[in-house]
């Protein structure tokens, strides 16, 4: 039996709704998140993650399929991983009628934590989210990043072996953000395990150890942020602002991309050099930079499409 | 990364955990609504001034309805509660995906609510022991008579908000059951203006069952032997019925109805 924290093997989904055709929502989705891992489910609106999530969170019922938490069959014995996990619920909100400390404290208490503990993890929890300065004010006075920081906060203050995330630092500024990845990270050093889903690529690419790419229900490209960039052809990316008439010229060099007048060609290091001699002979002006986790994104669920 | 267990220590659901502790938060946010508490005696005060004004000898049998209905229509509030903390905060998810028990959420909701609209409904009960000067026997039943009505009603309020996804849909419909089932039946008034031919629909309807059994005691209905078995056990027999399905539907629910 695995005893992975998050193991999941051909997990399907498909929702049925009377007099509508069924949705495949998950068509075999394979996976395993190791002890102390931060990984990321991406993927376009509907691709499947969060059926996933709440699949393995114990919310939802597969069609089939097995998965696994802590070693527990969630769909035969959901009882018996519950007590595992925590989760932030998209698009979830606080007690609007309860502070953000009321709010994490007896939420601690519900979860069946003492109150010393409990008490304890709430100031942590605070002082770690940067929530001290509202903490005692009615979460219907708070601004939606401000609530949304206090549902992230009273699920990691629970300090449970896995967290799933889904979408957890929508509505917030940069700041809060980048808060609220030194905390995950914080929980991972402390052995915690955590599956997140996020639209934000660079958070993705900042936070994830390893992330699973999904569309139309199946796992299209899984590994880390770099296996990721490196499947699309390379990890540079040239710009040539006046290039598109020279498509033709630049294809042997990776992927190319024209749009309007600009040409962009995502290419090895290695033949950089040659690529930019070129552009000089063609006088073109050409700038490089690194792929981003958003451009390789793209260009892997873009294929996929093609493909479909 | 680590690959060691985690530290953290785990606790294992048990039969009910978390009820007290999601009471308890249920009660912190009622109680910011605390004009609530007062308008949830609106209906109950206009019954009992119609009563009053129409004919004052019955007040005493009113006001015991009063309690009753008080305790039935608080499985509204548990509705409308369990249906908007799903609806609009997915609250559920976050209680529901971890140690905190099904059942334990759902009385949480119920208990909560009771504590907070006890204090009306106490008055009330007051009222009714003052007025129609009812024996401590009597006013012992009453309370439990109260408590088996709640518990149904809270139960049916659960099972209920679990078949909503819009809360505009539970605002027609919701009041309409219990205020149907709370007014319509022989809550307010004796058995005994009933139609006969109603009257055992009456006796195992929960609130007026619980209703007939107290106007019996005062002197204000004759139940025959039958009649007394019937709303007594009808009422114990639903209620306990109802609660198990609650709990079971509650547990079912977790993971969509």
């Amino acid at each position: 039996m695995s005893v992975e924290p998050l193991w999941s093997e051909n997990l399907r989904k498909t929702y049925t709704v009377k007099g509508m055709p069924p949705v495949e929502a998950l068509a075999g989705v394979s996976m395993n998140v190791h002890p102390g891992e931060r990984v990321a489910l991406l993927g376009r609106n509907g691709a499947g993650k969060t059926t996933f999530l709440r699949i393995a969170s114990t919310l939802l019922r597969p069609s089939s399929g097995q998965i696994r938490v802590f070693g527990h069959d969630v769909s035969e014995h959901p009882e018996r991983a519950r007590p595992y996990i925590a989760v932030v619920p998209q698009e979830g909100k606080p007690f609007f009628h309860l502070p953000p400390r009321e709010m994490i404290y007896t939420y601690l208490r519900a979860r069946g934590l003492s109150r010393e503990t409990s008490q304890s993890r709430t100031e942590e929890a605070i002082e770690r989210m940067g929530l001290a300065e509202f903490a005692d004010r009615l979460c219907i006075t708070l601004s939606g990043g401000q609530r949304q920081r206090t549902m992230v906060a009273t699920v990691i203050a629970t300090q449970a072996p896995l967290l799933f995330l889904d979408e957890p630092t929508i509505g917030m500024d940069p700041f809060a953000r980048r808060e609220v990845w030194a905390s995950l990270r914080d929980l991972t050093a402390k052995g915690s395990t955590i599956l997140l889903t996020t639209h934000y690529l660079d958070e993705a690419e900042a936070l994830s150890h390893r992330l699973y790419i999904v569309e139309r229900g199946q796992v299209i490209v899984s590994g880390t942020s770099d296996d990721l960039k490196r499947s699309v052809g390379g990890t540079l990316k040239v710009s040539l602002p006046q290039g598109a008439t020279e498509v033709e010229s630049f294809r042997s060099f990776g992927e190319v991309v024209a749009d309007g007048e600009s040409l962009t060609i995502i290419v090895h290091p290695e033949r950089l050099g040659e690529l930019m001699e070129l552009a000089v002979r063609r006088r073109l002006t050409a700038t490089v930079g690194p792929v981003t986790l958003e451009e390789a994104f793209l260009r892997v669920v873009g294929r996929k499409i093609d493909e479909d | 990364m680590r690959t060691d267990p985690p530290a953290t220590p785990i606790r294992q659901s048990r039969p009910f955990g978390g009820t007290t502790a999601f009471l308890w938060t249920e009660v912190l946010v009622q109680a910011h609504e605390s004009l609530a508490m007062a308008t949830s005696m609106v209906t109950q005060t206009v019954l009992l001034v119609f009563v009053y004004i129409l004919n004052p000898g019955l007040i005493g049998v009113a006001l015991i309805g009063a309690v009753l209905f008080s305790a039935f229509t608080l499985g509204q509030r548990v509705l409308n509660e369990a249906a908007y903390i799903r609806i609009d905060h997915k609250a559920n998810d976050l209680y529901l995906a971890g140690p905190m028990t099904p059942e334990g959420y759902f009385l949480g909701i119920a208990g909560g609510i009771l504590v907070v609209y006890f204090a009306p409904i106490a008055l009330l009960g007051t009222l009714a022991v003052l007025v129609a000067h009812l024996s401590l026997t009597t006013s012992l039943a009453l309370l439990g008579l109260a408590g088996l009505v709640w518990l149904f009603a809270a139960s049916i309020g659960y099972i209920f908000s679990t078949f909503f996804r819009d809360n505009r849909a539970i605002w027609a419909y919701a009041s309409l059951f219990f205020n149907v089932f709370g007014v319509l039946p022989p809550v307010f008034y004796p058995l005994g203006f009933f139609p006969v031919a109603l009257r055992p629909v009456a006796l195992l309807m929960p609130p007026s069952a619980a209703a007939a059994l107290l106007q019996s005691q005062i002197g204000a209905t004759t139940l025959s032997t039958g009649q007394t078995e019937l709303a007594l056990f009808g009422l114990i027999a639903e209620t306990v019925l109802v609660f198990l399905c609650a709990i079971y539907w509650a547990r079912r629910t977790v993971r969509g109805p």
